[in-house]
């Protein structure tokens, strides 16, 4: 390589290069003046820059901190949330927000420290919340900490009068939300608190800021982007101790945010969360519910998805979120929510409970479809016949029918009114013995449905419940204190599945949305709770819609009408036969109603008792009316019992509500 | 002398392997000096720019300036790939392609605050006159080297000027006043450097003088208006900052408040009001050093320009080293250059040099400026991997 001849060489030599230059004294003399040149330079910067940082710094400094020009973000409003037909959930009230403008405050420790002592006093905040708030704000001094937002009129006074003890105390305009109906509605509404570092160093490129309020959960966190509005600004001069010197100019206006308008009917949303506390109680006075302790009850529109009313229970008041009072937070979403049964909890997509018996239309439509064993035919036809026994034996395990006192042949639809468990547990068994090479015929239906899926709501959180498969099984057991035989799927579990016993769980709103599709002829809707936003209209503006969300497109599930039809004939006859398991309660309503019970083992632990017990969770999921539905409603009592004793009862409460009839005295149900 | 001491080093080794081939020589040609310089001004530019632009609507602009910087990485690299002498057999080509782009940007460039010096690219939004600069070097330094056994007659500093005049002419008139300036002075250094004869260097000198004065008050005089007014405002205002105090140099006082109340530690990001206040505009581009000046002091200040410092001397060792004319006039010509806007950005914040709108290299945030920066550095540096092997005959 050393001694490579000169086309090869990789540097100098270059031999294109006609004339090498040298370093002539010349050139060097001229390197050496834009040396000195250079050093020059340099020198008056770093005079420069010493003269003015260090010998004349601090008169600098003084002229930059005389430099008061504070800028004072105007609060825009946030915008209304109304249902359906107008009525407004929530709206603004506005406040004093009592804020601190670090910079103004006194320097010393001590002289700051009793001025926050005295803010505390005022304000009935900590001074360890306040310092713990001022720390969490890095000592900016550009912007203020906000201390307490909801001032009351004696308090303001009190500032307004002492202003010169408080410096470095501002007095701002704010908004807080308020609920004319309450505790309704409360887990779907969510809530607005200070936005978190996280979320602001996360949101900060969509122009959020430090001091800003922000959605929570539910609707306020989904639909922030147009609750919010856009904050103003202002200017204010301010003397060296930070005391305003005039009126603040605005320079921007805030504008309020968009009002967004729900799905929601609010007289249903009431007559709901009243049905759920009527569902509990009756079961707790009841024989096999006397631990019922919450539930769900959510109503939706089959033929577009719209949420008509979405309960969960227990509730709580979302204006605990705006007073902020610690006790009543703690029972909320604190420690103590726990002894509460987590009230915060929506149930109705956050919650997924075993379906029970409400699942066995999932399992008739998926027998009326798939193909039989030899990959011709059905599964079932609505014409087979297959005996209803007390009992079904297999694989050395007995499973029990709900009842014994029954042992006859019939067909589905007979079996789906009566809710009779050994005629699913036969389709269950059909389904495990299939040929491998099909799958898991029966979960890919009940995906098919929904079910195991996201709903896809417009609020967040919602949970995807659970379809099991051996898939599952072995993934989920795959721990070493599991044995190989816990990561078998058994034939026993695709015998419970068919009644919606084991492993599987779904959310009340899964279910709802599986009925809206039995209900709308097959399709698969998407529930949404938001219908638009809009600018509020007055006397000489009509109300205009910004934005219309809007139904998406039901998504048709190829099932056989026939199939379908037969399995809403099952559901009519559950709800109207002499042996219907809810009969009792619908079967005199005035309007068509067909739907299924459901009573869900579920090993619960319960306050007062050591060990898990084995309890019903008391399902109803069905719809109205029977020929031309508009509304499903699913309803869950938590170890409520029997579906009909607690959930169907619950369930007609807001059907009397939607129609605008009240049913004849109900008569006791069964499953 | 330093000179001579690295040369007789070089001197000893090569006595041995007179060629030094393949990748691992030319690694250990690099500049390494100049390379740790880059690294660290580049790595400190974007540890300030982070701070500068940390309180801006948009966020800081680190992300998108690490992007850039990522590219001039790439930059840097080709150019050391490219054997500068390409650049001396392709000077007219890559003059007209110059003058030529220069001219579309007049034509259709987007208009940005009343001057059209931007192309926009979809991504990237395209400064034509910041890539000039160095392109403007090249072409230059090989109309020097062309006539390089004629510089002594005054035809060459004549015509080298009468193609200079075209791009600066072209940058004036977008305007960027500061950008043709940094022409100007180039050409200085080229014409300098390539050893035009003193006594002409002195005339033009005059010349330079006369036409500034001339621009700056006879003509206005007279009624003719070269500059626009708020320009010449800008030009003359430093040297009575307190005529003024909402007009025209109402931010070169709030520059030199910004820079003063740093101090000598700094005001930290967090206490720095000039800039997270907003009262010193263009805090990211053109007024970056009192920016920095504010949030990190003397201390921090200082440190950015000792690393100035640092590359200007590298700089300069490389025009003594280069292995013919047209690399000593190219090297001479970028480090001057660079010099240049150094002293004028950072002098300017303050208020002991002009206003004009000249970024801070490796600091102000603007791709095309960092980009033409890194090709500069890389241009050196492939002119001193290919440095003349022995100097004495």
């Amino acid at each position: 390589m050393a001694d490579a001849g000169p086309s090869r060489r990789f540097l100098p030599g270059d031999p294109r290069v006609a004339e090498p230059y040298r370093l002539t004294p010349q050139l060097a003399l001229r390197v050496a003046v834009l040396g000195f040149f250079a050093l020059a330079l340099f020198s008056v910067l770093f005079l420069r820059l010493w003269a003015l940082q260090v010998l004349a710094g601090d008169k600098y400094l003084a002229q930059a901190n005389d430099n008061r020009v504070r800028t004072l973000r105007l609060e825009a409003p946030r915008g209304a949330i109304v249902d359906r037909n107008g009525l407004v959930v929530v709206r603004n009230t506005p406040g004093t927000r009592l804020e601190l403008w670090l910079s103004d405050m006194p320097k010393t420790w001590n002289a700051r420290l009793a001025e926050l002592r005295h803010i505390a006093q005022i304000t009935g905040i900590p001074t360890r919340r306040i310092l713990a708030e001022i720390k969490k704000h890095g000592e900016d001094p550009l912007t203020p900490v906000v201390v307490q937002r909801g001032l009351k009129q004696d308090q303001i006074l009190y500032l307004q009068e002492n202003q010169p003890q408080f410096p470095g105390v501002h007095l701002g305009e704010s908004y807080l939300r308020q609920y004319p109906y309450q505790s309704l509605l409360a887990q779907v509404l969510g809530y607005v608190s200070a936005i978190s570092p996280e979320e602001y160093k996360a949101l900060k490129k969509n122009g959020y800021q430090p001091t800003d309020q922000i959605g929570q959960s539910g609707i306020e966190a989904s639909y922030d982007t147009y609750l919010r509005g856009r904050d103003g600004k202002a200017q204010l001069t301010v003397d060296s101790r930070g005391r305003p010197k005039g009126a603040a100019t605005v320079q921007v206006s805030p504008a309020s945010g968009q009002q967004l308008r729900l799905t929601i009917d609010i007289n249903l949303q009431r007559a709901a969360e009243r049905a759920l506390t009527y569902g509990i109680n009756l079961a707790r006075t009841g024989s096999e519910g006397a631990y019922a302790d919450g539930g769900a009850i959510v109503a939706i529109d089959p033929r577009d998805g719209s949420v008509l009313a979405m309960a969960s229970n227990p509730t709580y008041k979302p204006s605990v979120f705006v007073q902020r009072d610690p006790a009543k937070l703690n029972a909320v979403i604190g420690p103590k929510a726990a002894a509460n049964n987590f009230p915060a909890f929506n149930r109705t997509i956050q919650v997924g409970y075993p379906p029970g018996s409400t699942f066995k239309p999932v399992t008739a439509l998926a027998a009326l479809m798939e193909p039989g064993p030899s990959g011709t035919g059905r599964m079932l036809t609505p014409y087979t016949i297959l005996p209803c026994t007390p009992d079904y034996k297999a694989y050395g395990q007995v499973f029990n029918n709900w009842t014994p006192l029954i042992d006859q042949g019939m067909d589905l639809r007979t079996a789906l009114a009566e809710s009779c468990d050994t005629f699913f547990y036969r389709l269950g068994d059909e389904f495990y013995a299939l040929p491998p090479n099909r799958g898991h015929p029966l979960q890919s239906w009940a995906n098919r449905f929904g079910l195991g899926e996201p709903t896809g709501i417009d609020v967040a959180g919602e949970t995807t419940g659970l379809i099991p498969t051996p898939e599952w099984r072995r993934k989920a057991f795959s721990g070493k204190q599991y044995g190989e035989l816990d990561r078998t799927w058994k034939p026993g579990y695709s015998i419970q599945l068919a009644i919606g016993q084991g492993d599987v769980l779904v959310t009340p709103l899964q279910m709802a949305r599986f009925y809206a599709l039995i209900a709308n002829g097959g399709k698969l809707v998407t529930p949404h709770i938001g219908a638009d936003v809009e600018l509020p209209g007055n006397r000489s503006q009509p109300l205009r819609v910004l934005r219309r969300f809007g139904a998406q497109p039901p998504q048709p599930v190829s099932i056989d009408p026939t199939a379908l039809q037969y399995v809403r004939l099952g559901l009519e006859e559950a709800t109207h036969s002499p042996l219907g398991t809810s009969s009792g309660v619908f079967g005199n309503f005035k309007v068509d109603i067909a739907g299924k019970t459901g009573s869900a083992e579920k090993f619960v632990h319960v306050r007062g008792l050591p060990n898990a017990v084995k309890l019903n969770q008391s399902w109803w999921c069905g719809y109205g009316p029977f020929d031309a539905p508009t509304i499903v409603v699913c309803a869950v009592i938590e170890n409520g019992g029997h579906g009909g004793s607690a959930a169907a009862p619950a369930a007609l409460k807001v059907f009397e509500q939607y129609f605008g009839k009240q049913a004849s005295a109900t008569l006791k149900a069964s499953d | 002398m330093a000179i001579e001491a690295v040369d007789t080093r070089r001197g000893l080794r090569s006595r041995r392997e007179p060629e030094v081939a393949g990748i691992a020589g030319a690694l250990r040609r690099l500049d390494w000096v100049l390379l740790a310089a880059l690294g660290a001004t580049v790595a400190y530019g974007l540890w300030a720019i982070d701070g500068i632009t940390s309180r801006d609507p948009g966020g800081s602009a680190l992300s998108r300036q690490g992007l850039y910087a990522f590219a001039g990485v790439v930059v840097f690299l080709v150019a050391l790939l490219v054997d500068p002498d390409n650049y001396r057999r392709l000077y007219r080509p890559i003059y007209f392609g110059t003058v030529g782009v220069m001219v579309l940007v007049l034509l259709m460039g987007a208009a940005t605050r009343g001057s059209r010096r931007w192309i926009d690219v979809g991504f990237f939004t395209f400064q034509p006159s910041e890539f000039g600069k160095v392109l403007f070097v090249l072409v230059l330094a090989g109309l020097v080297a062309a006539r390089r056994n004629a510089i002594g007659s005054p035809r060459t500093p004549l015509e080298v000027i009468g193609y200079a005049l075209v791009p600066i002419l072209l940058v004036f008139v977008q305007p960027d006043f500061g950008t043709a300036l940094v022409y100007l002075s180039a050409l200085g250094a080229v014409l300098f450097v390539a050893g035009v004869r003193w006594s002409h260097l002195a005339i033009l000198a005059t010349v330079a003088v006369a036409g500034a004065l001339a621009i700056l008050w006879l003509l206005p005089a007279a009624g003719v208006n070269v500059l626009k007014p708020y320009q010449a405002q800008r030009l003359t205002g430093f040297t009575h900052p307190a005529n003024d105090p909402r007009g025209a140099t109402y931010n070169l006082r709030q520059s030199i408040i910004a820079v003063g109340a740093g101090g000598l530690r700094g005001r930290g990001v967090i206490g720095a009001t000039q800039t997270g206040l907003d009262y010193l505009p263009e805090h990211s581009t053109d007024f970056a050093f009192a920016s920095l000046a504010e949030e990190r002091g003397f201390f921090g200040a200082s440190i950015l320009l000792l690393l100035y410092l640092l590359i200007v001397w590298r700089a300069l060792k490389i025009v003594a080293s280069a292995r013919d004319l047209y690399c000593a006039v190219v090297a001479g010509g970028i480090a001057f250059m660079f010099m240049f806007q150094v002293f004028v950005n950072s002098a300017m914040t303050m208020g002991a040099a002009p206003i004009t709108g000249i970024p801070l290299p490796f600091v102000s945030v603007g791709g095309s400026s960092l980009l033409t920066n890194f090709l500069a550095i890389g241009i050196l540096q492939s002119i001193h991997l290919r440095r003349g092997g022995r100097r004495r005959p």
